[in-house]
C-alpha cells in the first residue's frame, strides 16, 4: 500500500467518524464502504441531518436484508446472527465525492419504520420495493402498495423463509444427475442441493 | 401458488362501470377504481397537496405551462402500454390528460420482474455473472463488471493488469453500443426513422466483436470474479481499429441528420426538463443527471479498473432537456472512443485472469496433465469458492447511470444477499416530473431520452 493510499484510508475513517458523530450513530465495518448504523427511532432525523448538515443531498438507493438463521433458500449464515431486518440507505455528496451507507435494525417479526420520502423523494419506489419484498411497513409513505408484484400476491419474496417456487418444482439442473449407485437405497444417495426435491 | 391468487379485489375498492362524459364526474379519488387484478388502475391515491406540487416539479422553464385548465369533463385517464412500441419493453404509463396536456403520469412497472435478487442467493459467486448479465440487457458487460468487482472487493484480490485493461476495453465498447441504441430509438420515436437503421448498423459491428470474443452477442458472462472468461481473440486489434475508424464519420452523419434538422430540434429542445436539484433528490444519474449540468461520473468520482489513469472528459449539458441528454450521449461516445484507443495502446501482456486456482479454473492444458488441476476445476464448477464474511457496496458508471451492487457474504460459496442499485429503475421514477404539463406527443421523446431498459427496471 502506498502512502497516498493509506492516507486516503485514514481520511475515509475520519470521515466515517465525523458522519457518525453528526447523525448520532456508530461506524460499522464494511469493505470499502462508509457504513454508519443509527437507531431506528432516529432514522428520519439522522438522514435529515445527513442531507442538511453533511450535504449528502444525492439519494442513491434503499434496500433491506433479512438476517435470520432459518433459511429456505441458499445457505444459512456460517455464523449465528441476530434475527433482525436491516434497512440500508445510501446517500452521497456529488460535489465532494463522498458516499455513506446508513443502516438500522428493525424487529424481525414486525418491522416498522418511518418513511424517508419527505426527506428524499427518490426513496418512494425503493421503499415500496422493500415493503413488498421484505414485509417492512413504512409509516407515512404517500403511495404504499405493491410495486412489482400483483396486488393479490401473498408473501414477501426476499424473506429468507420464502421458498423459490421454481426450485421447489424442479431442482437445479445438475443435481438431478446425482443418482444412487445400483443396489444402493435412494436414501444413501449423496445429498442433493435441494433435499425436498 | 394457493387459491388466494384468484380472490376478488380488496374490500375497500369500489367499482364504477362506465363514466359518461358530460354527466356528473365522479370525484377524483374514485378514479382509483381497480378494474383489473393488478390493481394498478389507481391514479390518485390520496396524495397531499404538497406531494402533488412536488410531482409537478419546481421547473419554471418547462416546455408548456398552461394557466387555464380544461373543463373537468375533458380530463381523462389514458393507459399507454405495456405493449406500446415506444415504451422500450413493457412499461405502462397512466396519463391524466387535460385535452392534449398531460397533468399527471403514473408509471406502472413489474411486468418483467423475475426476482433476480432472490435467484442470486441460490447461485454461487462463480455463477452470479450469468444472472446479473440479464438485468440491463443493453449493457451486460457493466452488470458483470459491477458484480465481479463487488466479489473481488470482498475477496480482497486484485486482478492482473491485462484483465483490467480488457475490462476497460469491453465496457467502453459496450457503452458505445448502448448509447447507439439510445440514439437510434430516440430518433425513431420522434420520427427520424433513418436514425434507427444507422444506430443499429454501427452497433452491429460492436456486437460482432463481442460475439467473436465471448461467443455471445448479448448476456456474455464474460467478465467474472477473478478476471475475464477468455483472452481477446487473435486479430482483435484490427477489429477494434475498424470500429474506431468508422464511428467518428458515422457520428458526423448523425449530426447532419439530427443536429441541423429543425424538426428534431423543435421536438427535443426544452422538452422533458428536469433540474439538477430534482435529479439529486430523486437519485437520477447518468446522462440525465449530466445533461442537467451536474458533473458526476463514477469513473471520475470513484475510479475503478484503473480508469483514473485514462484521459477523458465528462460531457455535461446545461438545460436538462431531451436535447441535452441526446448531446451528452453523443459526446460520451466520443469520449469512450478515446478510452478504447488508450486501452488498445496500453494493453499489457500477461494473464487475463488471476492466477489463484481457488478462484479461477486452471488452464485447459493443465487439466490433462495434473490431477490437482482437475480437482480444482471440478470443485470450482460444482461447489464454487467461498468468500469471507463481510459486506460491500460497489458502484460503477453504466451507460444509464450509477449501477451498484450491495453484496453481503456470510463465509459460504453463495451470497447471503445481493441488492442491485439499478439506474433505469431509479431514473424512471422521475418520469412524472419531466412529463408534467407537457404535450402527449412529447411523452415518447421524454421516455426515449431516459433510455430505460425494462430488464434493469424490474429485475
Amino acid at each position: 500500500m502506498t502512502d497516498s493510499q493509506s492516507d486516503a484510508a485514514i481520511a475515509v475513517d475520519d470521515y466515517a467518524a465525523t458522519v457518525a458523530s453528526v447523525v448520532g450513530g456508530s461506524v460499522e465495518p464494511a469493505v470499502d464502504t462508509v457504513k454508519v448504523s443509527v437507531p431506528a427511532s432516529g432514522w428520519v432525523s439522522a438522514l435529515t441531518a445527513a442531507r442538511d448538515d453533511l450535504g449528502l443531498v444525492f439519494f442513491s438507493w434503499l434496500a433491506g436484508v433479512d438476517w435470520t438463521n432459518d433459511v429456505a433458500v441458499g445457505d444459512p449464515p456460517a455464523e449465528e446472527v441476530d434475527q433482525r431486518i436491516e434497512i440500508l440507505c445510501t446517500v452521497a455528496d456529488v460535489t465532494d465525492g463522498r458516499r455513506v451507507t446508513f443502516s438500522t435494525s428493525l424487529d424481525w417479526e414486525n418491522p416498522v419504520i418511518d418513511s424517508l420520502v419527505a426527506v428524499y423523494p427518490g426513496a418512494n419506489w425503493h421503499e415500496r420495493e422493500t415493503a413488498e419484498m421484505l414485509g417492512v411497513e413504512f409509516l407515512g409513505h404517500p403511495d404504499p402498495g405493491h410495486l412489482y408484484l400483483p396486488d393479490s400476491f401473498l408473501g414477501n419474496p426476499l424473506r429468507k423463509s420464502y421458498k423459490l417456487l421454481s426450485r421447489e418444482v424442479k431442482p437445479w439442473p445438475g443435481t438431478v444427475d446425482v443418482e444412487a449407485m445400483p443396489g444402493v437405497d435412494d436414501d444413501d444417495a449423496p445429498a442433493t442441493e435441494n433435499p425436498e426435491a | 401458488m394457493s387459491d388466494e391468487t384468484t380472490t376478488t379485489l380488496p374490500d375497500d375498492t369500489e367499482t364504477i362501470d362506465v363514466w359518461v362524459a358530460g354527466t356528473e364526474e365522479p370525484a377524483r379519488l374514485e378514479w382509483e377504481t381497480a378494474a383489473t387484478d393488478e390493481g394498478a388502475q389507481k391514479m390518485a391515491v390520496e396524495e397531499p397537496e404538497a406531494r402533488l406540487r412536488e410531482q409537478l416539479g419546481n421547473v419554471i422553464d418547462d416546455d408548456y405551462l398552461f394557466d387555464e385548465e380544461a373543463a373537468d369533463d375533458e380530463r381523462m385517464l389514458v393507459n399507454m402500454g405495456p405493449q406500446h412500441p415506444s415504451t422500450h419493453g413493457v412499461l405502462r404509463l397512466q396519463l391524466e390528460l387535460d385535452g392534449e396536456i398531460i397533468r399527471r403520469t403514473k408509471p406502472i412497472i413489474g411486468y418483467l420482474h423475475t426476482g433476480m435478487e432472490k435467484t442470486a442467493e441460490t447461485l454461487t459467486f462463480m455463477q452470479g455473472p450469468t444472472n446479473v448479465t440479464r438485468m440491463d440487457y443493453l449493457a451486460p458487460m457493466h452488470n458483470e463488471l459491477c458484480y465481479s468487482l463487488a466479489v473481488e472487493n470482498l475477496l480482497g484480490i486484485e486482478v492482473p493488469e491485462r484483465a483490467q485493461t480488457i475490462r476497460v476495453l469491453m465496457t467502453e465498447l459496450n457503452r458505445i453500443s448502448s448509447h447507439l441504441v439510445a440514439l437510434a430509438t430516440n430518433g425513431m420515436d420522434i420520427g427520424a426513422l433513418s436514425m434507427m437503421l444507422y444506430g443499429f448498423r454501427e452497433r452491429e459491428q460492436i456486437l460482432s466483436f463481442f460475439e467473436k470474443t465471448t461467443g455471445l452477442r448479448m448476456n456474455h458472462n464474460y467478465i467474472r470474479p477473478g478476471g475475464v472468461a477468455v483472452d481477446l481473440p487473435p486479430g482483435w486489434r484490427a477489429d477494434v481499429e475498424v470500429i474506431l475508424e468508422t464511428l467518428p464519420s458515422r457520428l458526423a452523419e448523425y449530426d447532419d441528420l439530427l443536429e441541423h434538422n429543425p424538426i428534431w430540434l423543435r421536438r427535443t429542445v426544452g422538452v422533458g426538463v428536469i433540474t439538477a436539484e430534482e435529479c439529486l433528490a430523486y437519485g437520477i444519474t447518468g446522462p440525465t443527471l449530466r445533461a442537467a449540468g451536474v458533473d458526476w461520473d463514477l469513473r471520475k468520482a470513484f475510479p475503478y479498473i484503473g480508469l483514473d489513469e485514462y484521459e477523458f472528459d465528462v460531457p455535461v449539458g446545461s438545460k436538462g432537456d431531451v436535447y441535452d441528454r441526446y448531446r451528452v450521449r453523443v459526446d460520451e461516445i466520443h469520449e469512450s472512443i478515446k478510452i478504447v484507443r488508450q486501452a488498445m495502446d496500453r494493453m499489457p501482456k500477461g494473464d487475463y485472469r488471476i492466477d489463484d486456482r481457488k478462484i479461477t479454473p486452471p488452464p485447459r492444458a493443465r487439466i490433462d496433465e495434473s490431477m490437482e488441476a482437475l480437482i480444482h476445476h471440478f470443485k470450482i464448477f460444482t461447489e464454487g469458492f467461498k468468500v469471507p464474511a463481510g459486506e460491500t457496496y460497489f458502484a460503477i458508471e453504466s451507460p444509464r447511470g450509477e449501477l451498484g451492487c450491495y453484496l453481503v457474504a456470510d463465509g459460504e460459496a453463495k451470497p447471503y444477499r445481493m441488492h442491485t442499485r439499478a439506474p433505469s429503475f431509479t431514473n424512471l421514477q422521475a418520469l412524472p416530473i419531466m412529463m408534467a404539463d407537457s404535450l402527449v406527443a412529447d411523452t415518447v421523446a421524454t421516455i426515449a431520452s431516459l433510455d430505460p431498459v425494462m430488464g434493469d427496471v424490474d429485475r
